[in-house]
């Protein structure tokens, strides 16, 4: 469930988050539109009771929707390996569960414990805060982390937390020095994209400009808020107001939120949960949203009408790191292995997240590669987000924020 | 008119209360679903200012029959009447029926002062009067000064008393009590019998009490209703109760009885001879029932039976027993002997006349006054 | 002489009982143990963190002190800011719930435990049955409830009530609809438990004593289910005050509570100023409590329906 380093529940710091978020996973396909269809249509006499019923169980508790059964999908097949991938011993990993950990058992963890020797032992829920325990206790549980590069960075300013990664494993020949870090690497980009209804605007918006545009595509929205873990789109806020997508760091803050005033009042929710602009999309609560990538095209594929708008939307990506006093050596190995355009490409063709390794998209057919947002096509039309200048400014972005939601 | 009654008319002109005469016509009472009914055809005329006890086991019908007095319990046929009012129709709040529950059913919440207060206060009566019948009410049941307290500060004596405070202070005219000193000690609850039957005394209110024990029902009642199965088995006044009773269940209800079962085999001057096996013949006073062949028993208090010895004059019936178990209860010796039949009959002997006479194993031969014996 | 070896053994026995009573206290010993080890601490540990992280001091305190937007009350400005702003309306909506869940919950506890206990404890289910579902799952139905195209919107719709959906969904009536739909239970459960416990006979007595209904249950039942009305206020205030997951999902904008500014604040590990928001929570917490306990009596509240 890794969609972004801000990800409410990436960072989320007990079990109970952990269950509202695989919940919230299920959102995506248990809307209440599905129920109904799945149902039969709601004939005027079915009570609530009967609904409620149907709804308070999980009918497809996944989010692999959009992408073909798993035994359908024809995976990239690993030929030789670098032979310094091979080791002995084990590596200890933890992910967000869920749709995105079983993808990345069968695209990394499997093929890596049969090709290196080296034994996956899989755990789930991180969290940066959780990290800075075990490192703070010298108890530390696991070698590879899939977190968020702020969370890094943090962690970063507290102290010596994180073990430095070793590229001359990697395939750096394909792989952009900008997803290179010194204490993490790249692993999971995706976009935060415009998802808007086809039935309501069959001329849709092209950018965010549109977005911000009350007249033109009126109606309810929703983009991000500033509480529950994640972080409000000022980016978008600033190119509405006519500030270069190329131009954004470091933000204007006053500016942005300026911006955000704008259409505050037609905002009906600053979401919280990755899992909730899809869903208000999917059950008509708003007509136009700022969200996920994934997500939207989640709804898209299981038949809403929905559709993405790519143009100036923004690339952000979960990295792999390692802390401090955990195995490196494996961990390096693991994080090069699952780097290799054909462990990328494993991925890609599971589960439509972007690939870090450009040689990946030459292993995936072009429809395919269509809907990630790593596609050669978007990338004139995105950018990339600036992670450090959120982990210098996220303070006083949310202390900014706290009073301009209650105004 | 008796010189009781007139004297406690006249008590009551004093202090503005005069019992109520209450008639139960036929009364009964089936719950859904429950085979027989709990109260079957009870029909009672209690006069103004008497004390009536419902006696009977536990199941007898006796608190429903009080709980429809109050209003608690809806009769499914008969009527109950007050005075002259059928009280059918009317709500329990507006019946002014005074009553004291078993666990006293003091508010936890009130102190003993608000106890007694509330129905003053609930029939809109003014603060001071209010405070002064809350003083005399505790003056009455001997707790004064008692107001400030809760309820749960009080012994279970004191709790009773307060509970009968609260059940009179408005002046009801007729009271009801449901076991009202089931929970207390033996020594409380005989000096609270005496109470409240002094209080009955001074206030003429018409008292409805029930009660299991038939010590207590002897103690304190004008008259008793044996009930039993939702029926009245017998209603007289104690001694009545006590020397004739009706039936064996009221015989054996109402002290201790022995019974000789019998076959009647005819009668000689007023009395009915039985056969009773493996004893022999024996007289008793017949009554209206008895028939010839009829199966009976003949009944005779412990107390009434004799070494053959100590018999005067008077025609008596005699048996041969052995004795079998001699116990010493304090006033007195109560043996335990064994008739021809197999049959125990008890007796009960003063020291004076008993001690040192016989021994278990002793053959002895027992007696009593014809006249003692009753046929049921 | 006498009187001495008496006073000897009135001594020996007082200190026997005290012994007797010790070794009750011993049976405490596992579950106090537990607490302080498993809760006492951690507590402890995360509230120090509020006066030393980063630095010692009050530094953590500072913005809720910090008048960033005052406000006047009556002429007199007071310093206001985002922080003070979602303590009130922390505090609004659990006192809101509170006394929402106390209307509805009486009613039912009432009516139950006026029912034989066979009957009772068959619809006790359907009290208890939303206790044992995920409250995300409860939050989400109210979701596909409340929302525009939702069942109320629908329905109101086809009778004709309304031409247009209502918004329903993201507003703070939703928020009191699906904690108060949370809660229920735990107000309904001590109601319940103490209004069994209230001797039917008293109701008989009042009566008897010339009470009409609605006197009897006035001035007899009501006044002795009020620890009951207590120990649910209480346990519905406190639970009410930490919700987080309900409001998120079902509130507007402006319906957020202390529990969401405090994860914002350890999402980015300024773990300082969560422990004094979350200080600041418990202290409230606490100061309900004692003000409860203060009006009404520990005993009454814990003790059931005897006093």
């Amino acid at each position: 469930m890794g969609d972004r380093e801000f990800d409410p529940i990436q960072q989320a710091q007990n079990r109970r988050r952990h269950e509202r978020m695989v919940m919230l996973r299920d959102l995506d396909v248990m809307s209440r539109r599905e129920v109904l269809r799945r149902g039969g249509r709601l004939a005027a006499g079915v009570s609530a009771a009967s609904l409620l019923l149907r709804a308070g169980f999980p009918i497809v508790p996944t989010m692999a929707q959009g992408t073909p059964a798993a035994s359908e999908i024809k995976l990239p097949e690993y030929g030789e390996i670098p032979a310094n991938l091979k080791g002995s011993g084990e590596l200890r990993v933890i992910s967000w569960g869920g749709a995105l950990q079983d993808a990345q058992r069968k695209a990394y963890f499997e093929p890596f414990q049969e090709l290196t020797g080296i034994k996956v032992v899989e755990s789930e829920g991180p969290d940066t805060s959780k990290i800075k325990a075990m490192v703070d206790s010298g108890n530390v549980e696991i070698d590879v982390a899939e977190v968020g590069y702020d969370g890094v960075l943090l962690l970063l300013k507290q102290g010596d937390y994180w073990n430095k990664l070793d590229y001359s494993l990697f395939d750096t020949a394909n792989i952009d020095a900008s997803r290179r870090h010194e204490f993490a690497v790249d692993m999971l980009p995706y976009g935060t994209v415009i998802g808007y209804r086809t039935d309501v605007f069959p001329e849709g918006p092209t950018g965010q400009k549109d977005f911000w545009d009350l007249t033109k595509f009126p109606g309810p929205r929703t983009t991000e808020s500033g509480t529950g873990g994640v972080l409000p789109f000022l980016e978008g806020a600033l190119i509405a107001d006519g500030v270069a997508k190329d131009g954004l760091y470091p933000l204007d803050i006053d500016r942005a939120f300026n911006s955000l005033s704008k259409i505050k009042s037609d905002v009906v929710k600053f979401w919280d949960a990755g899992a909730q602009p899809a869903q208000m999309l999917n059950d008509k609560e708003v007509v136009m949203g700022h969200s996920w990538s994934g997500r939207v095209y989640a709804i898209e594929a299981a038949g809403a009408p929905v559709k993405t708008v790519w143009n100036e939307g923004m690339l952000s990506t979960d990295v792999w790191a390692s802390p401090k006093g955990s195995n490196a050596e494996n961990a390096n190995k693991f994080m090069a292995f699952t780097l290799l355009p054909v462990s990328q490409a494993r991925l890609c063709s599971l589960i439509p997240y972007g690939f870090v390794n450009n040689a990946a998209a030459k292993l995936l057919p072009a429809e395919r590669v269509a809907m990630l947002p790593t596609a050669p096509e978007y990338k004139d039309q995105m950018f990339d987000t600036n992670v450090q200048w959120w982990a210098d400014n996220t303070p006083a972005v949310t202390d900014r924020w706290n009073e301009w939601i209650l105004e | 008119m008796t010189a009781k009654q007139s004297e406690r008319a006249a008590h009551a002109d004093r202090i503005g209360a005069l019992g109520a005469r209450v008639r139960f016509d036929q009364v009964e009472k089936q719950y859904p679903g429950g085979a027989a009914n709990a109260v079957d055809g009870v029909s009672l005329d209690i006069a103004p200012g008497e004390f009536v006890t419902l006696l009977g086991p536990s199941g007898s019908g006796k608190t429903t029959t009080l709980m429809m007095l109050a209003g608690f319990e809806t009769p499914t046929a008969g009527e109950i009447w007050v005075d002259d009012q059928a009280i059918a129709a009317v709500p329990p709040w507006r019946r002014n029926i005074g009553m004291v529950f078993q666990n006293y059913a003091l508010f936890p919440h009130m102190t003993v002062g608000e106890n007694i207060a509330f129905p003053l206060k609930l029939r809109g009566m003014p603060r001071d009067e209010v405070t002064r019948r809350t003083r005399e009410a505790l003056d009455l049941v001997g707790l004064p000064g008692y107001e400030g307290r809760y309820p749960r500060q009080l012994s279970g004596g004191q709790q009773q008393r307060i509970a009968l405070a609260r059940a009179l202070v408005f002046n009801p005219r007729v009271l009801l009590m449901d076991e009202p000193l089931g929970a207390l000690d033996k020594q409380l609850r005989e000096r609270l019998q005496l109470e409240i039957k002094a209080l009955h005394d001074q206030l003429g209110v018409t008292i409805i009490y029930v009660t299991h024990d038939q010590q207590e029902a002897l103690v304190m009642s004008d008259r008793i209703a044996v009930m039993n199965l939702g029926q009245i088995e017998q209603i007289g006044g104690p001694g009545e109760l006590y020397d004739e009773p009706a039936s064996r269940f009221v015989a054996s209800f109402i002290g201790e009885s022995n019974f000789l079962d019998g076959r009647v085999t005819g009668f000689d001057d007023g009395l009915g001879v039985i056969e009773a096996p493996g004893v022999g013949m024996l007289r008793a006073p017949a009554h209206g029932g008895c028939a010839i062949n009829s199966e009976v028993a003949l009944t005779v208090r412990p107390e009434k039976i004799v070494f053959a010895d100590e018999l005067n004059g008077a025609s008596a019936n005699t048996i041969d027993a052995e004795i079998v178990t001699v116990i010493f209860v304090g006033e007195m010796h109560r043996y335990e002997a064994r008739l021809g039949g197999g049959q125990t009959i008890v007796l009960k002997r003063q020291h004076r006349s008993g001690v040192g006479r016989c021994g278990r194993g002793d053959r002895v031969r027992l007696g009593w006054h014809v006249a003692d014996g009753r046929l049921v | 002489m006498a009187t001495a070896a008496r006073a000897e053994q009135a001594r020996r026995f007082e200190r026997l009982e005290r012994l007797t009573q010790r070794r009750y206290l011993l049976l405490l010993a596992p579950a106090v143990l537990f607490l302080v080890i498993f809760y006492g601490y951690p507590v402890a540990a995360m509230l120090l963190r509020s006066f030393n992280d980063p630095a010692w001091g009050f530094g953590n305190f500072k913005p809720l002190t910090a008048a960033r937007t005052p406000i006047e009350i009556l002429g007199v400005s007071l310093p206001m800011n985002a922080y003070l702003r979602v303590i009130g309306i922390t505090l609004q909506i659990a006192v809101g719930t509170t006394i929402a869940t106390l209307l509805l919950g009486y009613p039912v506890a009432y009516a139950l435990a006026s029912m034989p206990m066979s009957r009772a404890n068959l619809l006790m289910i359907f009290v208890l049955v939303p206790f044992w579902t995920s409250i995300l799952v409860r939050t989400y139905a109210w979701m596909a409830l409340l929302g525009t195209d939702g069942i109320v919107n629908e329905v109101l719709m086809g009778l004709r009530l309304i031409d247009q959906p209502a918004t329903l969904l993201n507003t703070r009536g939703a928020v009191y609809v699906g904690m108060v739909h949370i809660l229920l239970p735990f107000m309904i459960l001590p109601l319940y438990a103490v209004m069994r416990g209230i001797d039917r006979n008293l109701m008989r007595a009042a009566e008897n004593l010339g009470a009409r209904p609605w006197q009897v249950f006035r001035s007899v039942f009501l006044p002795l289910s009020l620890p009951g009305v207590a120990a649910g206020c209480l346990l519905v205030f406190i639970l009410a005050l930490g919700f987080y997951i309900t409001p998120s999902l079902l509130g507007g904008q402006r319906d957020i509570m202390i529990s969401m500014l405090i994860q914002q604040q350890v999402v980015q590990l300024k773990w300082g100023f969560a422990s004094a928001l979350a200080l600041v929570l418990l202290v409230i917490s606490l100061i309900i409590y004692l003000v409860f306990v203060r009006v009404l009596g520990v005993q009454r509240i814990f003790g059931g329906g005897r006093r």
